[in-house]
């Protein structure tokens, strides 16, 4: 209070000689974070801009809250929290850039759904549903690339670093040729494991997860490691190649011949883990399930644009699209699991009273057509497939068994001692992986950029962060190479966008170069430019503006 | 008192980590949450050397001035739990040892309740409930650990009730409530201390598991939260031995030299033998 | 008492501030996701239906199903608590079957040297904290000399199967190794300090002098008398222990990934499991009342001076 009323009186009594004056101090800024323990590295990122934002005269608490408060207060009290680090997470789904592309930043989206920071901007709103709707892919590109050079020049988040996924293998025991890399997700892939193959006597893949799958069902969207396991169980229309762009897998042919019109001819010979022969029933259930009343909530939004699906043939269906949909083959029909008419229609049907949706039902022995089959799913535990000789890309190996290993250290010297021998979820500190790869030569370590990023969240219903220049004031301080070197320790790369560069064709190329990264001189610049006042230490509001958010507490 | 060794080095170690919770800002090299950096690049990992003692963490701050700091969190932590402890334990043995009746039972029936709730897992819950911090750590410790003072200190006034002068302070016309608060509660005061000091140790231990599992106060500099962030930073791994190894050894020292202070630590830890 | 137990837990865990559905949070989640979520947890009813529904479901030993598992809270709780009973057991045996004669010994041999060392030592192993010797043992044994494994209960690709097929698996008792050698080292201060303390006392009683006078050697002395009287509080705190340790093994089964009760309860509070954390917490309780019980019917029917009185 004394310190509000000595500036307000130097700046009354320099107003003569100043054609700057302050508005009131800007309140102190909280930026939330996740716990140390839980996110170490997005922690201390959080520590070194914080420190950053002080250079620039601004009063920052880092703050840690825990897992379900920090959901809760991010995504239901809107109104409460001025900024937040965050994610998002690389699935092959996402080698398409529709669905971040929307969902992130369109204004439909701010009062309840993913656009949380409340990015209004009616421009992108254009461009966004436009590119959702061209199936020129050169046409598309530009599209894309609008949006990115768009979202740099408003800032809504500052974005820190495209993480790289690293993971380890012991090369004694498996082909390092045979291993395939996904654009944006690595080695650790769909690919590798139809491919992966033994040097020697051990034939199955044992590999660590850190977190427990929630369900392994067709109708669940699991976590991000159950779905490693579901990608394989559950087969697909089609799915994203290596390169990122999709592929039909169990459907032989897949083609557009207009704007809102799918053709599908499905593979022959499929067979279900119980005998009984795939048929285009089967696909046809599997596209309309989901959008069955509110039975299976994770999937209906990838149905949501589907009129109507029809059989049109013994091997033969066609789809109906509400609007035209450039990412369907990718969002869509690479994501949904055929899965078996005659188990789950009586399942659907039971549940229409129940207030259960089909998401929490456990198979006792689950029917799948896919290239593994599920031999035992003890959730906390482990996690055993095996590999399913009548599929058409039977795997080379015999069984994938993915061991919940949620201590770090422990899941290394697992490596080490030989009880895994593929480290594929490792959250650690990449410099020790690599230190253990130089002390014992049979291990690998292979990195590859993520399709994800991480950032931070400006909350623009809460002033200054409403203020363009304010924001792109902070992004500028953000020293995005010191971030990837120490934070995340040298295994990230700058990011300022949303399109990671392991997408090659939607990546804007350069786009970390247009937004200034550590400089201290030009966010003052920026800053003062704008009217902002620098009044001996503190930031100030331009002239006439007033603190008006109560801090967060 | 003065002629138990362990006592005394109870007592001695206690002393010093007092001087370093009041004399932090002067006794610590650095501010401990400050980042420090090497050039352009942060702090990190670095080893023991002259200008860092004990050396830094992950997020470049020094190991050695987090240690001193963490005396202040240490005290904070155990003292209040320890005084609320006692208070409550001590507060309800007297009333149940001396008025009997259906207060006795009352309270015993309340601390069986008390007794019945699992430690860790209540303060889990608890922690989520709120927020997590010293504070949760010190209201489990008080509501979940009085029982045993209280037995004790019920049993000690059980014997007291039928001695002489309390006799010849009823038959004089004191109050009840004089009789307990003015003649008697001096009486136990020795023994609650004693178990205080025990209580201050529970606190301390209880406090580095809750931040070992996440519940702990994320903005508090303690040695439980130290160990936490060497943990989520593998220092195991990268042998930053230098990081772990002494706020460990600190809550050995500090948990310790309660128990030392404390003679008979057995008797106090087992209040079933005292009521024989 | 076990049904106001039961009462408090449901309040706290409906008073949380915390919302299942957010482990579900994506780009898609949309209002309409959330309500059927919360449909299909049975949480959009009001606060004292869902009461009355979980204490009938309580009555009948149904526990509920767990958010997050699709699996009911009662298969999730029986499969983990038999791994922490277990890890409970053998160390409280092996901590306790040491301490008693390292702590006879003590008391047999006094000298000002090995008391010095001997009971802080021992103190000290009470008063360190149980998550640091976990990672001190881990690091030693597992990582460095890699004698045992790293975490888990079982090796990858075998199952824990049934109580029978754990208890005769050699594996799950390797597996054991660590946990309980940590939570033996924790866990034998106790019986050893009390032990002497007690031994010592009783070795002054009276029938203990008169048995001298008598000129029995003082070894019989210790073996037949002093032991076996200084054994009752031993015995109690052993009952008490074991109710103790079920829900305060939580620090061990996280540091060393073993798939029991205290590690459920953690990872359902975390992510606002109700049913799983609500079924744990009851259940933890529920062993530690029982055990409390046995420890005072213990103690009334070892206690020497009733049986004294009854031959007098």
């Amino acid at each position: 209070m004394k310190r509000l009323c000595l500036s307000v009186t130097f700046a009354v009594l320099s107003a003569a000689a100043s054609a700057q004056e302050p508005g009131d101090a800007i309140r102190p800024i909280t930026l939330l974070t996740q716990p140390q323990a839980a996110a170490p590295q997005e922690y201390q990122a959080a520590e070194v801009i914080a420190d950053a934002w002080r250079k620039l005269g601004l009063t920052v608490n880092v703050r840690p809250l825990p897992g379900q408060q920090f959901n809760q207060v991010i995504w239901y009290e809107r109104q409460r929290w001025d900024a937040t680090t965050w994610q998002m997470v690389g699935r092959p789904e996402r080698s398409d850039p529709d669905e971040l592309t929307y969902n992130l930043f369109v204004s439909a989206n701010a009062a309840n759904g993913y656009d949380f920071v409340g990015y209004k901007n009616a421009e992108y709103d254009k461009l966004a549903q436009e590119q959702r709707e061209e199936l020129d892919l050169d046409k598309r590109k530009a599209l894309i690339m609008q949006a990115q050079e768009l979202i740099n020049h408003d800032q809504p988040y500052g974005f820190e670093v495209h993480p790289f996924n690293v993971v380890a293998y012991n090369k004694t025991i498996w082909d390092p040729k045979s291993m395939i890399s996904q654009a944006g997700i690595g080695i650790r892939s769909t690919w590798t494991w139809l491919n992966i193959t033994p040097l020697g006597t051990q034939k199955d893949v044992i590999l660590n997860s850190v977190a427990p799958p929630t369900n392994l069902n067709p109708f669940n969207i699991s976590g991000q490691q159950g779905s490693w396991a579901a990608e394989i169980v559950w087969d697909r229309l089609m799915r994203v190649d290596p390169e990122g762009l999709p592929k039909p897998w169990a459907a032989e042919k897949v083609e557009r011949p207009d704007a809102t019109t799918v053709n599908v001819t499905l593979r022959k010979g499929m067979k279900w883990s119980d005998g009984q022969p795939v048929t285009i029933e089967d696909a046809v259930f599997s596209l309309v399930a989901p959008g069955y009343g509110d039975k299976a909530p994770m999937y209906k939004p990838f149905v949501g644009n589907i009129a109507g699906v029809e059989a049109t043939g013994p091997d033969t269906l066609t789809i109906k699209l509400k609007k035209p949909d450039a990412a369907f083959l990718v969002s869509s029909l690479s994501k949904l699991n055929l899965a078996p008419k005659h188990v789950w229609q009586p399942i659907f049907d039971d549940l229409k009273n129940k207030p259960q949706t089909a998401e929490s039902i456990m198979e006792e022995h689950p029917v799948s057509s896919g290239p593994f089959r599920i031999i035992k799913a003890s959730l906390n535990q482990e996690i055993v497939l095996e590999a399913n000789p009548d599929h058409w890309s039977h795997p080379k190996i015999h069984r994938w068994i993915m061991r919940i290993m949620p201590n770090v250290e422990a899941s290394m010297g697992a490596l080490k001692s030989g009880e895994l021998n593929f480290l594929a979820d490792y959250t650690g500190d990449p410099e020790l992986l690599k230190d253990l790869a130089k002390s014992s030569p049979n291990i690998e370590v292979s990195q590859a950029l993520d399709i994800g990023f991480k950032f931070i969240a400006y909350n623009e219903r809460r002033p200054p962060f409403d203020n363009l220049a304010f924001r792109q004031a902070i992004s500028a301080v953000i020293d995005r190479k010191l971030l990837a070197e120490d934070a995340w320790g040298g295994a990230a790369e700058p990011a300022n966008s949303w399109i990671s560069p392991a997408l090659g064709v939607w990546h804007a190329k350069g786009i970390v170069d247009r937004v200034p990264g550590g400089n201290v001189a030009a966010a003052q610049k920026i800053l003062k430019d704008a009217g902002f006042v620098l009044v001996g230490n503190v930031l100030h509001y331009p002239k006439g503006e007033k603190e008006t958010t109560e801090p967060f507490h | 008192m003065r002629g138990e060794p362990f006592a005394a080095v109870g007592a001695a170690i206690y002393t010093v980590i007092v001087i370093m919770a009041l004399f932090a800002p002067q006794l610590a090299p650095y501010d401990p949450r400050e980042m420090l950096r090497q050039g352009r690049r942060i702090a990190r990992y670095l080893p023991i050397s002259s200008e860092h003692w004990l050396g830094t963490t992950a997020g470049g701050h020094d190991v050695l001035s987090q240690l001193i700091y963490g005396a202040r969190a240490a005290l904070e932590v155990g003292l209040t739990a320890a005084i609320a402890v006692v208070a409550i334990g001590t507060l309800l043995g007297l009333l149940a040892g001396y008025l009997g009746g259906w207060v006795d039972k009352l309270i015993t029936r309340i601390a069986d309740i008390a007794l019945g709730l699992p430690f860790l897992p209540f303060m889990l819950v608890l922690a989520a409930l709120t927020t997590p911090g010293t504070r949760v750590v010190i209201v489990t410790v008080a509501l979940l650990l009085w029982p045993n003072t209280a037995r004790v200190i019920r049993s000690q006034v059980l014997s007291l009730r039928e001695r002489a002068w309390v006799e010849a302070a009823r038959v004089t016309g004191c109050s009840t409530a004089r009789i307990m608060f003015v003649h008697v509660l001096p009486q136990v005061l020795p023994l609650a201390a004693l178990y205080g000091s025990v209580a201050i140790g529970w606190a301390i231990l209880a406090e580095a598991a809750a931040s070992f599992l996440g519940f702990g106060d994320p903005e508090s500099i303690s040695w439980g939260v130290m160990l936490q962030d060497a943990y989520a930073n593998q220092a195991l791994g990268r042998g930053a031995w230098n990081w772990f190894t002494p706020p460990g050894l600190a809550i050995v020292l500090m948990v310790l030299s309660g128990f030392l202070v404390s003679r008979g630590s057995e008797k106090l830890l087992f209040p079933k033998l005292a009521e024989q | 008492m076990l049904w106001a137990v039961a009462t408090l837990t449901f309040l706290l865990f409906r008073l949380m501030p915390g919302d299942p559905t957010l482990n579900f949070l994506s780009p898609t989640f949309t209002d309409e996701t959330r309500t059927a979520l919360l449909k299909s947890f049975g949480l959009d009813k009001p606060l004292w239906q869902q009461y009355l529904i979980y204490l009938g479901q309580l009555l009948r030993g149904d526990f509920g199903r767990s958010f997050l598992q699709q699996a009911p809270v009662a298969d999730v709780l029986l499969a983990a608590l038999p791994n922490t009973v277990i890890l409970t057991l053998v160390s409280l045996c092996i901590a306790y079957a040491f301490g008693i004669i390292a702590g006879a010994f003590l008391a047999f041999r006094r000298g000002a040297l090995v008391e010095a060392t001997a009971i802080p030592a021992a103190l000290a192993t009470r008063a360190a904290p149980e998550f640091w010797l976990g990672m001190l043992v881990l690091a030693l044994f597992a990582f460095q000399l890699g004698w045992f494994p790293t975490g888990g209960a079982v090796s990858p690709g075998g199952s824990l199967g049934s109580l029978g097929t754990r208890l005769t698996s050699a594996d799950f008792w390797w597996h054991l190794c660590l946990p309980a050698l940590t939570l033996t080292l924790f866990l034998q201060g106790l019986p050893l300090l009390l032990m002497r303390a007690t031994m010592l006392e009783v070795m002054n009683d009276e029938f203990i002098v008169m048995a001298r006078m008598k000129g029995l050697s003082r070894w019989s002395i210790v073996m037949r008398h002093a032991a076996r009287n200084a054994l009752l509080p031993v015995v109690t705190a052993f009952a008490l222990g074991l109710g103790a340790s079920i829900g305060g093994n939580v620090v061990i089964e996280t540091v060393f990934a073993w798939p029991g009760i205290g590690r459920v309860l953690v990872q359902a509070v975390q992510g606002a499991d109700y049913p799983v954390a609500q079924g744990a917490f009851i259940m933890i309780a529920f062993v530690l009342v029982i055990m409390n019980t046995v420890a005072d019917l213990a103690y009334a029917w070892l206690d020497p001076r009733v049986s004294v009185g009854a031959h007098r």
